[in-house]
């Protein structure tokens, strides 16, 4: 009963202090929607930089013999049998839905050659076709063509090692490197195509070959060095992790196996997404304490101008608990409906203007890159329905924390002082 | 201890003494003062000599600083904020001198508050209403807010609404001094027939010498004391 005739007091408290309720809401609103942008437009960057990451390296998810991280040794790698069971684990239903590409590799440093000289570069032996949709690298051809299923003794490779070596399309190199016996074994390669990726390091050292040539040239056959997973986003990492953990426990418990998130696989790039990550919190962190103190403001004059009302209200015998709770009310409906909006029209708005791409590259160089990620100029929003809830949840706690102070004021005010007329 | 043999307020000994920087104010000195259910009192005197403060005290606004005071048998004192807030809402019906409404209310959503509050049945709630506003001449304004009634129409609002919810006591704060002659008579009638019909206990504050002659008990007050307290026939 009481709380019934409380809120149709707030509610026409709200309706009559239209002006001081649109102005307060107008703040919220403006807030939750650049918030919505703003987390929508970082939330896609940071993807952005995970996907260029990732497909360059091991992927969202990457299956590997534990040692083999540290060492980089073609002794730590995963028998045929441990990467069939790996794939299939892969190929399951349950997370069928998540799992984008699958790419078994064997990556092995080696040092190659021409008759201009020689470089180190690292091997990524590989199924043309698993490859092509795992890595991005085949895209970013400049010249000829990437590996095909029919391939043998062919290598992709990058400018930087081209320019090097003076190679062109069609010309051979020798790559060598230690094989499954501890001999240094030597292969002969043709180029087949050029790419560009935009990371020195990638361009000066990737070789990409057919991973049969490999398994003949080093004597590891069908073996991997790892299993990487492309996922839909990083969201599924988890799940996916969480799966084949299960699938794999035999294996993992033998210490033959591990399966590791991009965050572990690629230290820097999570330490980057961080660091990025922090410096927005802080800056709405600001924001928000800006647009609380503005909203305690509003609600306290509201409060104020309203001295007699809620002496009258106690006077007629409304607790002080129930006089705050209007307040309250009042605040957190506020907050709560003007909250809504903000973050539907910055949904709207973000989704309508930048849907396709906010394009930064006014504002960029050529080729901006850091730890194997090349930024791309066109910055995706993403909409995430957990951000849109933590948005939410965060502009009700603003409303409950601006309305607490009021609130207590109209519960303490002295009766007998409000009630005093002034003649 | 609220049975309606009790009287309807009883102070004992009361002070209020305010303390306003290194100056002491003694707005109610040692005031013992009974009231009984039905009387029609008006407490007067300048200007200054404490009527607000008392009745202030007697309603549970304020706290006594010294004495004690009981309202329909309860002992106001030691009560705690919950308690006295219950207090006025069952027992003590405010009319101030003026702005009694709440302005998004309209009249009748005014007048029926303290019964939500109270829990009274809707029905219950309607039947009283019609009946007071029909007695003060209020039908047909029962949708309007505050804001489109006139000053003597307000404060009949403010009385039916005091009335409506069965208090002990109804304490009314100069409810006549923003009103002009003709509409001062005129709630004054309607409250001593409130008075006379339903037998609602009335206790006003006032400087106004209509109110002063048409009391029964008239209680006179200089400078926070009783002076007089006299009983007509
Ligand atoms: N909150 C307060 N703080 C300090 N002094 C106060 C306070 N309230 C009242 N007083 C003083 O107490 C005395 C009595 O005031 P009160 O308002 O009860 O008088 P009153 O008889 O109602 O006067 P009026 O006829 O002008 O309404 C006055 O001197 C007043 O200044
Ligand atoms: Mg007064």
């Amino acid at each position: 009963m009481h709380a019934r005739t409380i809120v149709v007091l707030a509610m026409r408290n709200l309706r009559r202090q239209m002006r001081r309720t649109m102005l307060t809401a107008a703040v919220m609103v403006i807030g939750g929607a650049l918030l919505i942008f703003a987390f929508a437009l970082s939330d896609g960057t940071h993807e952005q930089w995970i996907d260029s990451g990732i497909r360059t390296s091991t992927g969202h998810v990457t299956i590997e013999q534990p040692e083999f991280r540290t060492s980089r040794r073609i002794e730590n790698r995963l028998a045929t049998d441990l990467r069939r069971k790996t794939e299939h684990a892969l190929a399951s239903p349950e997370i069928a839905g998540q799992v984008v590409a699958v790419s078994s590799r064997l990556s092995i440093s080696a040092l190659a050659s021409s008759a201009a000289g020689a470089r180190p570069a690292q091997i990524l032996a590989v199924d043309p076709v698993a490859e092509a949709r795992f890595s991005t690298l085949d895209d970013q051809l400049v010249e000829g063509r990437y590996l095909e299923p029919d391939d043998r003794l062919a290598a992709y490779i990058g400018v930087g090692l081209a320019s090097s070596l003076e190679l062109r399309l069609g010309s051979r190199l020798v790559v060598q490197a230690e094989d499954t016996e501890h001999e240094i074994a030597a292969q002969l390669l043709r180029v087949v195509g050029i790419f560009r990726n935009g990371v020195p390091e990638v361009d000066q050292a990737v070789v990409h070959i057919p991973l049969q040539t490999a398994g003949e040239w080093l004597g590891s056959h069908h073996d991997v060095t790892n299993v990487g997973v492309v996922l839909t986003g990083s969201t599924a990492v988890a799940a996916v992790t969480a799966h084949l953990e299960r699938a794999l426990v035999d294996p993992i418990a033998r210490g033959d196996a591990r399966v590791m998130g991009w965050r572990e696989a690629n230290p820097a790039l999570a330490a980057a997404i961080a660091i990025d990550s922090f410096g927005n919190y802080l800056m709405f962190g600001i924001l928000f304490i800006i647009i609380a103190f503005g909203i305690v403001n509003t609600i306290l004059m509201s409060v104020l101008h309203r001295h007699r009302e809620f002496g009258v209200l106690q006077a007629l015998g409304l607790t002080p608990g129930q006089t705050g709770t209007i307040v309250l009310v009042e605040g957190l409906t506020l907050t709560a409906v003007s909250g809504f909006i903000g973050v539907s029209l910055g949904l709207l708005a973000t989704w309508y203007f930048f849907g396709d791409g906010l394009d930064m590259s006014a504002l960029m160089g050529e080729d901006m890159t850091f730890s194997g990620v090349v930024i791309d100029p066109v910055m995706v929003p993403q909409f995430r329905l957990v951000r849109i809830a933590q948005i939410l949840t965060f502009i009700l706690c603003i409303g409950a924390v601006a309305s607490i102070y009021p609130a207590l004021r109209a519960a303490k005010i002295d009766i007998a002082e409000s009630m005093k007329f002034e003649r | 201890m609220s049975e309606s043999n009790t009287p309807a307020v009883r102070t004992e000994g009361i002070w209020k003494v305010f303390q306003q920087e290194a100056e002491e104010i003694q707005a109610v000195r040692d005031v013992s003062l009974t009231v009984e259910r039905g009387e029609f009192t008006a407490i007067a005197g300048p200007s200054g000599s404490g009527k607000t403060t008392l009745l202030n005290l007697i309603g549970g606004l304020t706290r006594p600083t010294r004495g004690r005071v009981w309202v329909a048998g309860q002992e106001v004192s030691e009560m705690s904020n919950q308690q006295l807030a219950q207090l006025r809402l069952d027992q003590v019906g405010f009319v101030f001198q003026a702005f009694n409404l709440l302005p998004v209310l309209t009249a009748m959503e005014n007048a029926e508050f303290p019964m939500l509050l109270q829990g009274v049945a809707a029905d219950e709630r309607a039947a009283r209403i019609d009946e007071l506003f029909k007695r003060t001449g209020m039908s047909g304004l029962e949708d309007r807010r505050p804001g489109k009634l006139s000053g003597g129409q307000q404060q009949r609002v403010a009385v039916v609404r005091a009335v409506a919810s069965r208090p002990a006591l109804v304490l009314a704060d100069e409810p006549t001094a923003n009103l002009d002659s003709a509409t001062s008579e005129a709630l004054l009638d309607v409250m001593l027939e409130l008075n006379r019909d339903l037998g609602v206990t009335f206790v006003f504050a006032t400087h106004d010498a209509r109110v002063m002659g048409r009391s029964r008990r008239l209680v006179q007050m200089v400078d926070g004391r009783i002076d007089s307290d006299e009983t007509r026939a």
